[in-house]
């Protein structure tokens, strides 16, 4: 039965521009530093504190800073003295690994950040495959190029390999490792058999149940007693090897809370399709897990990267020890302690700086998934 | 005798005889008998929780059940991985949450089967996946992702995705409750052209409209038990028992 007489026509109305007072530096002021007299004073306190001291901050870092030079008696003015990071940089980056074949550090680095850069440009059908396996290759491929021996490299024994970049090599080759292994670890805690699953929990709440420091102190100490004897382990492959321990451990709980985050329709319709367990796992679950997990997956990454600053513990060394040997060194007793920590800090802040960009830039490529 | 036994089972592509389950102590199907036969339009309703979808999931295994036996095309449903699969090869399934893979384009979901399963080339895989997105009227949609298309799309994509399988039934649980009314029709179109091929069907739904048109049975369920089946006809008309006369009433009352 149709109406009948005059019937609404449906009248658009135009837009109109938001209103004007929440646009712009002055609105934005008005509302988010002095809303309201106490909110003032606190601003007000603030701008104080700043004016007071940034002024001597700055002095002491650039204009009253001694920039050029490369012995102690360079340093002559009241400012920080960066001619001691000028005079040791090479050790801090790269230890007392040989200058003449320090190229293969910067290969390697050269390498991490071709693979980085493939793992975002590929083409997508294959990009998945290759950067897998250009990822799990890496630490290998690193690890033959570093240390030589083969091909007309000379060997550079470990024990000459420090500074930051094996602070970054290390940070990188474990969490590598530890991935495929946390990944199981995850699958173990979920399983219906209750051997696989104990052991599981086991070993995932040992090794993020222990501290660190302990960790290295056993891989030091405590593992060459269960190697053959004779077999004399390196002693960075055993720090190493404690690394990817304890990373997987971490891992395997971000992991466990990807897979929770997986809606059960999602095993369900794998099954009905006719998928086996691993092609379930591995097609369907895993590149969803990896995507919820991404952001957790980088805050492991930069935790552990700053670990490897306790390395220094047992002697392994890494940029904070290298610092600690430059400070001690009998040309250089000025007190530099300050310009080096600045500095270390400076370097690790800019690494994880860098890598939260990253990990925003990842997760926005996954989530175009859903748009583009 | 067991010639015309073995006929008749022939026949039945579904046999389920006396299954019985329990979540923890909770006792959620009894005695349930059903046989399919090829070709036939089953739709299964029924009020909340009395197990509909519970029944439909023991047919593929997403369930399991503790007493009693399902033969599904004369494989006998047991604790065997062999069985399962060969199970899960003949039956698709369709869910209330379309439950497509996110991750994958709609063409991907749909070779990922016959490409994993079927070992079947990627181009053949391909041709099928277009050949069942033509059917379902989306063939424009096949490089887009999931999240990029509609309810009533999404589920058309599921189905889709099942009947690149080649299965020989198919398991729709409330395929269109989760929908707007205007992408109803467009599910129920297609399941409509899908029962007049010939697809055996079992469809857990409360669209009595699609019950009337394609159902050669309809079942009631309640408390976990097979309470009347008839065809629609009788079923709608002339309810036996209490319980489907009160259930008719409140789903056809507004
Ligand atoms: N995994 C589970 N564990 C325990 N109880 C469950 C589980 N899944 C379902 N149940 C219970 O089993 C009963 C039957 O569930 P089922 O999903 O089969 O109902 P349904 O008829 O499909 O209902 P609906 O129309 O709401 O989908 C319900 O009482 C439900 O609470
Ligand atoms: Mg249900």
């Amino acid at each position: 039965m149709k109406p009948s007489g005059p019937i609404d026509t449906f009248q658009p109305i135009a837009d109109r521009p938001a209103p004007v007072q929440t646009v712009g530096p002055v609105a934005w002021m008005r509302e988010n530093l002095f809303s309201g007299i106490g909110n003032s004073l606190v601003t007000l306190g603030i701008i104080a504190f700043l004016v007071y001291y940034i002024p001597p901050i700055l002095d002491w870092a650039f204009f009253s800073a001694n920039w050029s030079g490369t012995t102690e008696d360079a340093c002559v003015k009241d400012g920080a003295c960066w001619v001691f990071i000028n005079a040791w940089s090479y050790q801090f980056f790269y230890g007392t690994y040989p200058l003449e074949e320090v190229w293969r550090i910067n290969l390697m680095l050269v390498l991490l950040l071709i693979v980085i850069a493939m793992s975002f440009t590929l083409p997508k059908h294959y990009r998945m495959k290759a950067s897998i396996a250009a990822w799990l290759a890496l630490p290998l491929v690193g690890m033959a190029i570093l240390y030589g021996g083969w091909g007309g490299l000379e060997v550079v024994s470990t024990d000459l390999w420090g500074g930051f970049t094996l602070n970054v090599f290390m940070a990188a080759a474990s969490i590598i490792v530890a991935f495929p292994f946390s990944f199981l670890w995850a699958l173990g805690r979920r399983s219906q058999m209750p051997f696989i699953r104990s052991v599981s929990v086991i070993f995932i709440e040992f090794f993020r149940g222990v501290p660190v420091l302990s960790l290295f102190f056993m891989g030091s100490v405590m593992l060459p007693l269960f190697f053959a004897e004779g077999t004399n382990v390196d002693k960075l492959i055993r720090v190493w090897l404690v690394l990817i321990f304890f990373m997987s451990g971490y891992m395997a709980e971000v992991f466990r809370g990807g897979f929770a985050a997986v809606p059960s329709g999602q095993y369900e319709a794998a099954d009905s399709v006719g998928l086996s367990y691993w092609q379930k796992i591995l097609l369907i679950i895993l590149p969803q897990v990896i995507k919820i997990s991404m952001p957790n997956i980088l805050a492991t990454f930069v935790m552990l990267f700053k670990n490897t600053t306790f390395l220094l513990i047992i002697g392994i060394p890494e940029v904070v020890q290298t610092l600690q040997t430059a400070l001690a060194n009998s040309y250089w007793l000025g007190g530099h302690a300050l310009e080096g920590y600045l500095f270390v800090f400076l370097v690790f802040w800019a690494s994880c700086f860098g890598m939260s960009v990253l990990s925003r830039r990842i997760e926005r490529t996954l989530n175009t998934d859903k748009r583009d | 005798m067991t010639a015309v036994k073995s006929s008749a089972e022939a026949q039945d592509i579904i046999v389920i005889e006396n299954l019985n389950k329990w979540y923890g102590n909770f006792h959620v199907l009894k005695d349930i008998n059903l046989r399919v036969k090829k070709g036939e339009r089953i739709v299964i309703c029924g009020p909340s929780g009395s197990g509909k979808s519970t029944t439909i999931r023991c047919i593929n295994r997403l369930e399991e059940f503790q007493e009693g036996s399902l033969r599904v095309d004369g494989v006998e449903m047991i604790d065997d991985v062999k069985n399962i699969e060969t199970i899960r090869k003949d039956v698709g399934m369709v869910f209330q949450h379309f439950n497509l893979f996110p991750h994958l384009t709609i063409l991907e979901n749909l070779t990922l089967g016959p490409i994993w399963v079927q070992k079947k080339p990627k181009s053949e895989a391909e041709e099928i996946a277009m050949k069942y997105l033509e059917r379902v009227k989306i063939p424009d949609q096949a490089l887009k992702y999931p999240g990029q298309l509609s309810g009533g799309q999404q589920q058309r994509v599921a189905i889709a995705r099942s009947l690149c399988m080649n299965p020989n039934i198919m398991l729709f649980d409330e395929p269109t409750s989760a929908l707007d009314p205007e992408m109803i029709k467009e599910v129920l179109d297609v399941m409509v052209e899908l029962a007049e091929e010939g697809m055996t069907m079992l469809c857990v739904t409360h669209e009595m409209g699609f019950a009337k048109k394609v159902a050669d049975r309809v079942i009631f369920m309640d408390g976990g038990q097979i309470v009347e089946e008839n065809n629609p006809e009788e079923f709608f008309n002339n309810p036996q028992n209490e319980r489907t006369q009160l259930f008719l009433s409140q789903i056809l009352g507004h």
